[in-house]
């Protein structure tokens, strides 16, 4: 660190010098905790997914945190070496201790550090602009289930005009395996349609319909939940989407068929 | 602000200041009431019923408390003048100034910089401490699933009261206080290019804090601080403060910035040129420039509901016509911008702190200042990407992506810069020091998580989710809110006189950074979970992870409460702070302290930049001599610089 | 970090942490007097427990059955808010009470008295019975499952369901009071409209129930004010 060898020093490959060396060996010890924690927390955390949206939506949420690594780990790494090697320590007067070394600039870490973000930038936008495309693949050609979500201040109902001649209920159920498109908008103010674990959400937005379509693969109870702000009972405007298999789901359709006829043509006082 | 030293020169006779030796904080409330109860009285019986009229009386109402208000602290007393074909003189002028006032000259319309960078600086601190108790209750209310402490009403105002608090503080925390204060002597000014404006945008400040809390005696505001129409067309009473707060807020930011972008073009120093201007006053005029174009739109916005909350306008409104959209693009024309607002100078800050406590140069000037522009320019073009899950225009998502992605590129300039800057450094870890440190840390975690959320398909399963709130805390806070405590630090000894107690600043530290951490990857986990922003209260597969986050958040209040002690006590009886006590090269630490009413004897001459740490290995090309000498500046240094330490 | 210098006295060390720990306490205790004094207010509905009387015979064998007897009026000078009708009285509201506690796997029998006029709903949906044993409720002692959309006075929509409580969602309309029905004297208002209903109440859980009529004030989709407010058309149903 002294002074004299500096000019020596940076003659020299980075290779060769023991501050760059170890700044390398940390860098790589931070990489790999940090890929480590990429492939298992988020994962971990987002659950299984249960739908083939939320399922991308993982693997996306991976593959971004593995590639934001090398560079956190880069930082982190120059940071924590800074403080173990180049601190100053005890006290000190500015005007009689030695500054650091003039270095104004270096051609070579610039370019490098542009030209890397700036790959990594094409990468992830060259990746997200995949993934949509994926996404946006017509599910209109394969039949799909459509499903008329309204928000209301503080309730979520579900409207699906080609089941059993059109059935108007509380209750999300979807079969499994099949394509579905949610048709939403709102009766008041801006609400967000959330299934949680299939990863889609969609703004209810008054006077407007949006579409948001995805397919569920898992059988089991999901969670309905309002993602905008819309007033008092906003956190109570959560409900439940249940896919279950193709048979339970006519079974479904049949008896809300029947309830939904009867309370359309019961009494009206 | 007890430490304000009393000047006892005996006073011109007769007294200068007319009308204005009256007038002062007191008479500005006053008058202020008088009017807005005025006002409120005509409006109440004068306007006819309808669905309106209580939205008609309430704007009325704080309208007439603004104008009032500044009326009583004097904002109309040379205006006045100038339509009856005079002006005020030079008496009138340094009494304006706060010449000789003493403590008084804090609570009047006072038109020096440094007075208007302190009261910048206790107003700032007021409304984080009122935004930090806010944010004490619902991280309270929030301990487990369902507390029921707070009411959803009581607890939605407070969402939404909490967010406004702390993005108004945030954005003047870094240039209000030291953009005032500092800049202009660290560019060689003498006072700012328009210094009535410059009180003028504070006290308009001021005036806005009680009709914003207004919000909390009228009903509550329903939508959160974005304020979504069209829950704000139907919400009560405190959506007409919320509104007519953001109209006042934005009137200041737009002569703040005008007057900051003034003053850093037409005023610098003799031989500053833009590459020896030092990279802060970047980060300023940076900040404030990107606020001119962005706050209008969100006056604009709030001007629109504010029409159709009083004469049913339905700008927002689909049955009458216009559309929730319209409100969104408005808002969010200035939302992105805003946290480059507040995130740009509290990081370049940063910077400036980074190039004094490593002993260097700053590292890749051009590339800072590139950087700067890049992200400026980028960040009016990326609004939309708040608004993938809206539905607009779904074929556009893939240009904000690429926007929002792009400015990673001029933002990881920003890291390299500060990286480049430690890299071989003798890094001295002061506090400031430390800021950088803990910077670094969480702004890397912000960015990362920004860039998820900048992926459509992600967006659509992490928007509305706790995620997106840990995310912006990491950036706003993390790096913000830490940049500006930095610049506290540092800038401390020169707007006080006092050193900032050690001890107990790291203290404070450890508690608000650890907290800090401990607060938001809690909720970084809760959001990847599934839990929605904004509820009073959620499922219980959540509440490990909200226990985790409230009780890192009482340790980020305990810190900070640790640091505003550590403030006022050393503001009153600190270690006395030398001239230079970081032996920094910048113009500010050539004055002394209490800094003379116009900074400099004789204005300083520039010759080189103020970064000139260390021994370059090449000598530098001799900069041809000014003919002006630089008196008191450059005398005894061992460079040229101007800037040299005193000592 | 530097050291503090050795001359530091130790008794400015003293006055130092004592300052200190003062400013957090201080701080905690503004804190809690804020939050005191935001817990109140508005005040949180009176939770009333429902008492059993008798059982049921289901189809999921013999219950608890409780009986719950509520009013809509169009004005708030019946309800939880006093007989002066608190701070907005001419606000619509539930009363006597919009908190209620009734025990778990229950049979709740629910009595509504709707005073209240009205007009056309915003989603005919709410116009229907739904979620009620056999999907049916009474009006004046006449079956109804539907109501007629254009002349609904509020409705009484219970739900909310996170997972990890028993979904419960019911959701009954009050037909309006015509403007034509005469007021008796004596009476505040016309006769009312009684409704009844019976649910089942699964396992513990906290549930919130409002009405879904447009029956609020504010500008724009008439949800604001009563609306929009703890205690006059919203409650909840704890279920212990």
């Amino acid at each position: 660190m002294a002074t004299s060898l500096e000019a020596g020093e940076r003659r020299r490959w980075w290779w060769s010098r023991r501050d760059a060396l170890e700044i390398f060996g940390i860098w790589a010890v931070f990489t790999v905790l940090l890929i480590i924690f990429s492939l298992t927390v988020p994962r971990a955390l987002m659950g299984e997914p249960a739908s083939t949206t939320m399922r991308a939506v993982e693997t996306t949420f991976i593959v971004f945190t593995v590639a934001a690594s090398p560079v956190a780990a880069l930082v982190w790494a120059i940071a924590l070496y800074s403080l173990l090697r180049w601190r100053r320590k005890g006290d000190w007067t500015p005007d009689l201790d030695d500054d650091g070394d003039a270095i104004r600039g270096n051609r070579t870490a610039v370019g490098l550090w542009i030209g890397v973000s700036s790959a990594l930038c094409l990468f992830l936008l060259v990746w997200g602009l995949a993934a949509m495309q994926a996404a946006a693949t017509p599910t209109s050609a394969r039949n799909p289930l459509v499903v008329e979500v309204t928000g209301n201040q503080w309730v979520w109902t579900f409207k699906y005009p080609g089941e059993g001649g059109g059935i108007e209920t509380n209750q999300l159920y979807l079969p499994i395996h099949r394509d579905v498109v949610f048709k939403v908008t709102s009766d008041d103010v801006i609400h967000s349609f959330w299934v949680v674990e299939m990863g889609i959400k969609v703004d209810a937005n008054p006077g407007q319909i949006t579409t948001t379509e995805t397919t569920p693969e898992r059988i089991g109870v999901f969670n309905v939940r309002c993602a905008e702000l819309c007033g008092l009972l906003h956190a109570d405007m959560e409900t439940t989407a249940n896919v279950v298999t193709p048979a339970q789901f006519n079974t479904w359709v049949q008896a809300h068929q029947a309830a939904s006829q009867a309370s359309a043509q019961g009494s009206a006082p | 602000m007890s430490t304000a030293t009393v000047e006892t020169q005996h006073v011109a006779e007769p007294p200068a200041g007319g009308i204005m030796r009256r007038l002062n904080m007191g008479t500005a409330i006053l008058s202020g009431l008088v009017l807005a109860l005025l006002g409120h009285l005509i409006a109440k019986s004068t306007l006819s019923e309808s669905d309106y009229l209580s939205s008609q009386i309430n704007i009325i109402t704080m309208a007439c408390w603004a104008v009032g208000f500044m009326a009583g602290i004097g904002a109309f007393v040379a205006p006045v003048r100038w339509l009856r074909g005079a002006d005020l003189n030079h008496a009138e002028e340094s009494f304006l100034a706060g010449k000789d006032q003493g403590v008084a000259r804090y609570f009047r319309f006072t038109t020096d910089h440094k007075v208007v960078g302190i009261q910048y600086l206790v107003l700032t601190m007021v409304m984080l401490g009122i935004g930090g108790t806010m944010a004490m209750l619902i991280r309270t209310n929030l301990i487990s699933s369902n507390t029921g402490f707070l009411g959803p009403q009581t607890y939605n105002a407070m969402v939404g009261l909490h967010g406004l608090t702390m993005i108004l503080a945030t954005i003047i925390m870094v240039t209000g206080p030291f953009g005032n204060f500092i800049v202009p002597i660290m560019i060689g000014a003498k006072d700012m290019a328009f210094p009535r404006l410059n009180a003028l945008s504070l006290w308009l400040l001021v005036c806005l804090v009680p009709v914003l809390y207004s919000a909390a005696f009228l009903g509550g505001i329903p939508m959160g601080w974005t304020g979504y129409a069209p829950l704000a067309d139907q919400g009560p009473g405190g959506v007409d403060s919320y509104l007519m707060a953001i109209v006042i807020f934005a009137i200041s930011t737009a002569i703040a910035g005008m007057n900051l972008t003034t003053t850093v073009f037409t005023m610098r120093a003799r031989g500053m040129t833009w590459n020896r201007t030092p990279i802060f006053v970047y980060g300023v005029i940076s900040s404030v420039g990107l606020a001119l174009p962005a706050f209008p739109m969100f006056m604009a916005a709030e001007l629109l509901l504010g029409m159709d909350r009083g004469l049913g306008a339905n700008f927002y409104i689909a049955t009458g016509g216009g559309h929730p959209w319209l409100y969104e693009h408005l808002f969010w024309l200035m939302g992105h911008p805003e946290v480059y607002v507040i995130v740009l100078p509290a990081v370049i800050a940063l910077m400036e702190i980074t190039a004094v406590f490593a002993r260097k140069p700053l590292f890749s000037f051009n590339g800072a200042v590139l950087s700067i522009l890049g992200i400026v320019g980028l960040s009016i073009m990326v609004w939309a990407h708040h608004m993938f899950t809206t539905g607009w225009a779904t074929g556009m998502n893939g240009s904000f992506m690429l926007t929002t992605e792009l400015i990673s590129v001029p933002t990881g300039g920003l890291f390299l810069v500060i990286v480049g800057t430690i890299w071989r450094g003798r890094i001295w870890t002061t506090l400031p020091m430390m800021s950088t440190y803990a910077m670094l840390w969480n702004f890397i975690i912000g960015g990362v998580t920004g860039i998820y959320l900048s992926d459509v398909p992600l967006d659509y399963a992490l928007h509305g989710s706790m995620f997106v709130t840990a995310h912006f805390h990491y950036t706003l806070m993390g790096a913000g809110l830490t940049g500006a405590i930095g610049a506290l630090f540092y800038w401390f000894p020169k707007m006080t006189g006092r050193m900032l107690d050690k001890t107990l600043g790291w203290v404070s530290f450890w508690l608000v950074q650890i907290g800090f951490n401990v607060t938001f990857l809690g909720m970084f986990m809760v959001g990847l979970q599934g839990q929605a922003r904004r509820v009073v209260h959620y499922d219980s597969l959540f509440t490990s992870g909200n226990f985790v986050s409230t009780m890192g958040a009482y340790a980020i209040g305990t810190g900070m409460l640790v640091l505003l002690y550590a403030v006022v006590s050393s503001w009153r009886g600190g270690e006395v702070a030398p001239i230079n006590p970081w032996g920094a090269k910048t113009l500010e630490w050539t004055v002394p302290y209490p800094v003379p009413l116009e900074n400099f004897e004789v204005l300083p001459v520039v010759t080189e930049d103020p970064y000139g740490y260390g021994h370059p290995e090449v000598p530098a090309e001799p900069e041809p001599i000014p003919e002006a000498v630089p008196v008191g500046a450059s005398s005894g240094a061992e460079s040229s610089t101007s800037a040299a330490v005193r000592k | 970090m530097q050291a503090s210098s050795p001359n530091v006295a130790r008794g400015c060390n003293v006055r130092r942490f004592v300052g200190c720990i003062g400013t957090v306490l201080l701080g905690a205790l503004v804190v809690f007097g804020v939050g005191y004094l935001l817990h109140q207010r508005p005040a949180p509905p009176q939770n009333t427990a429902v008492v059993v009387r008798g059982t049921a015979n289901t189809s999921q064998g013999t219950v608890p059955h409780v009986f719950v007897h509520l009013a809509t009026y169009p004005d708030s000078l019946a309800g939880e808010h006093g007989a002066d009708g608190g701070s907005e009285p001419d606000w619509v509201s539930y009363g006597p009470t919009t908190g209620l506690t009734v025990p778990a796997h229950s049979l709740v029998t629910v009595t509504i008295n709707n005073y209240d006029g009205g007009e056309e709903i915003t989603n005919p949906y709410f116009a229907r019975v739904h979620g009620t044993l056999s999907g049916a409720a009474t009006v004046n002692g006449k079956p109804m499952t539907r109501a007629n959309p254009d002349h609904i006075g509020h409705t009484f929509t219970l739900h909310a369901a996170p997972t990890s409580q028993t979904p419960l969602f019911v959701s009954v309309p009050l037909p309006a009071v015509p403007d034509s029905r005469p007021i008796a004297k004596g009476h505040a208002y016309p006769p009312p409209n009684v409704v009844t209903f019976s649910f089942m109440t699964g396992s513990a859980g906290k549930y919130v129930w409002n009405c879904e009529y447009p029956c609020g004030d504010g500008t724009y989709a008439k949800f604001g004010g009563p609306m929009s407010a703890r205690g006059y058309m919203s409650g909840t149903l704890t279920v212990t």
